[in-house]
């Protein structure tokens, strides 16, 4: 059992045996947006406000990086590399998705010697009308269709989701239903802004996504999504979601107050759980600290083995035990977590 | 020839290697030999704009950037910009 923490300041790794142990900080001086492993490789998207945006991995567990050096944009489209947001192994041998901003994607064919900008993407001719969010212009969800080798979806803030059907060469936006309250047109054709898309691998025409205006599901590969809270969310608002790739019904969301106070609603730390696609939601925070006006990054929380794990922005990880549906506390004092992942 | 002198951070994305003995005619050229250049460049070739450079203690934009000569026994210097507000 492995949880990878991407932090504000480098990577930390914390192992189960018996108690947890945690390792690192690796990639010290890098902020760690995310970070995941891949036959037996961690490939970070690690930053750096001073030397830019970096896709880096490690054969040995965190001990020495890699960094692909020849990283960045065509020259000629004007734009330039301003972070490395996701990690998305492919389905392929060797293949390997990385999003960055603003609003760019990448995919590695060796493992992640090397990086080539998806034209269809980064020259999409929508791409315009795009208008960077808080957060800037981030690919920060890269999810593929198990069921279909040329399918793949982005989330990319404040420009919406997007699908390819043809392994990226063309894309085309997914947002019907879905709300940009922070528009003139609040239903636009894109514009919106996605916080995470999560596609379920059991079921891959049903998608989710955490909104800045809402939380959604989809039952048709994106041509329609159907909004989700009310029915026991204290908001609509938030950043990340999790699925249980056993159960397509299940979701987990971790609601903010709203987007002009993003913390934990009257300082009530939880994830909300729905077991009914999303019908109605329940709050589960036995065994976390209470009150805890905590933030959760959109990278930040994340299932696997049968449970929940949890970074705060406060440095803490949470594990909830599925079973019991008791949280625990794995790491605390780690820098501001950015991103969990459990493999 | 000329030394560059680099700051931990990039020291070990380089390998380890804090110190670097280059044959270069300007600044840029120095710096585009080292294993971390595109770290300090961006994709139109600017220096990243925190991305300071000094050669013999002055900083390279108060001479000619990155088009500035280098003469036998230079030490060039990158640094990165106070930035204290960043956290």
């Amino acid at each position: 059992m492995l949880i990878l923490a991407g932090t504000r300041k480098g990577l930390f790794l914390l192992r189960e045996d018996g108690g947890w142990q945690v390792e690192g900080p690796f990639l010290k001086g890098w902020d760690v947006f995310h970070a995941t492993v891949h036959d037996g490789t961690i490939h970070a998207a690690a930053n750096s406000f001073v030397y830019g945006g970096t896709a880096q991995r490690s054969a040995d567990m965190g001990q020495t990086w890699e960094r692909s050096e020849g990283l960045g944009l065509p020259e000629e489209g004007g734009l330039k590399l301003e972070k490395t947001w996701h990690v998305e192994p492919g389905r392929a041998e060797g293949e390997l998705w990385l999003g960055g901003a603003p609003g760019v994607l990448f995919r590695s064919t060796d493992g992640g010697d090397t990086w080539e900008p998806v034209k269809g993407l980064v020259e999409h001719p929508t791409r315009e009308q795009w208008q960077p969010g808080a957060g800037g212009m981030c690919t920060h969800s890269i999810q593929l269709d198990p069921s279909d080798p040329q399918r793949l979806y982005v989330g990319i803030s404040a420009a919406g989701v997007f699908r390819s059907d043809d392994g990226g060469e063309t894309w085309a936006p997914k947002n019907k239903g879905t709300a940009a309250d922070f528009l003139p047109e609040k239903y636009p054709e894109l514009g919106q802004c996605v916080h995470k898309l999560l596609l379920h691998p059991a079921r891959p025409e049903r998608l989710w996504q955490q909104n800045h205006c809402g939380v959604y599901r989809s039952d048709d590969a994106g041509e329609s999504w159907e909004r989700l809270d009310g029915n026991g969310l204290p908001s609509d608002f938030g950043f990340p979601i999790a699925l249980d790739p056993d159960d397509p019904d299940v979701a987990y969301v971790v609601p903010e107050e709203g987007a002009e106070n993003r913390v934990t609603p009257d300082g009530r730390l939880g994830v909300y759980r729905t077991g009914d696609g999303g019908a109605s939601w329940e709050l589960a925070s036995d065994g976390l600290p209470q009150p805890a006006w905590a933030s959760i990054k959109r990278e930040a929380m994340a299932f696997g083995r049968g449970g929940v794990y949890l970074g705060t922005q406060a440095g803490s990880v949470y594990a909830l035990d599925t079973a019991s549906g008791r949280w625990s506390e794995a790491a605390r004092d780690l820098p501001e977590i950015l991103s969990v992942e459990v493999s | 020839m000329v030394v560059v002198r680099l700051p931990s951070l990039l020291a070990e994305q380089a390998g380890g290697r804090n110190r670097f003995e280059v044959e270069a005619a300007t600044v840029r050229d120095a710096l585009r030999t080292l294993p971390i250049a595109d770290l300090l460049f961006d994709e139109s070739g600017q220096l990243r704009s925190l991305v300071n450079v000094y050669l013999d203690g002055t900083d390279v934009r108060e001479r000619e950037g990155l088009d500035t000569g280098l003469a036998d026994g230079g030490e060039l210097r990158v640094v990165a910009a106070i930035a204290g507000g960043y956290g």
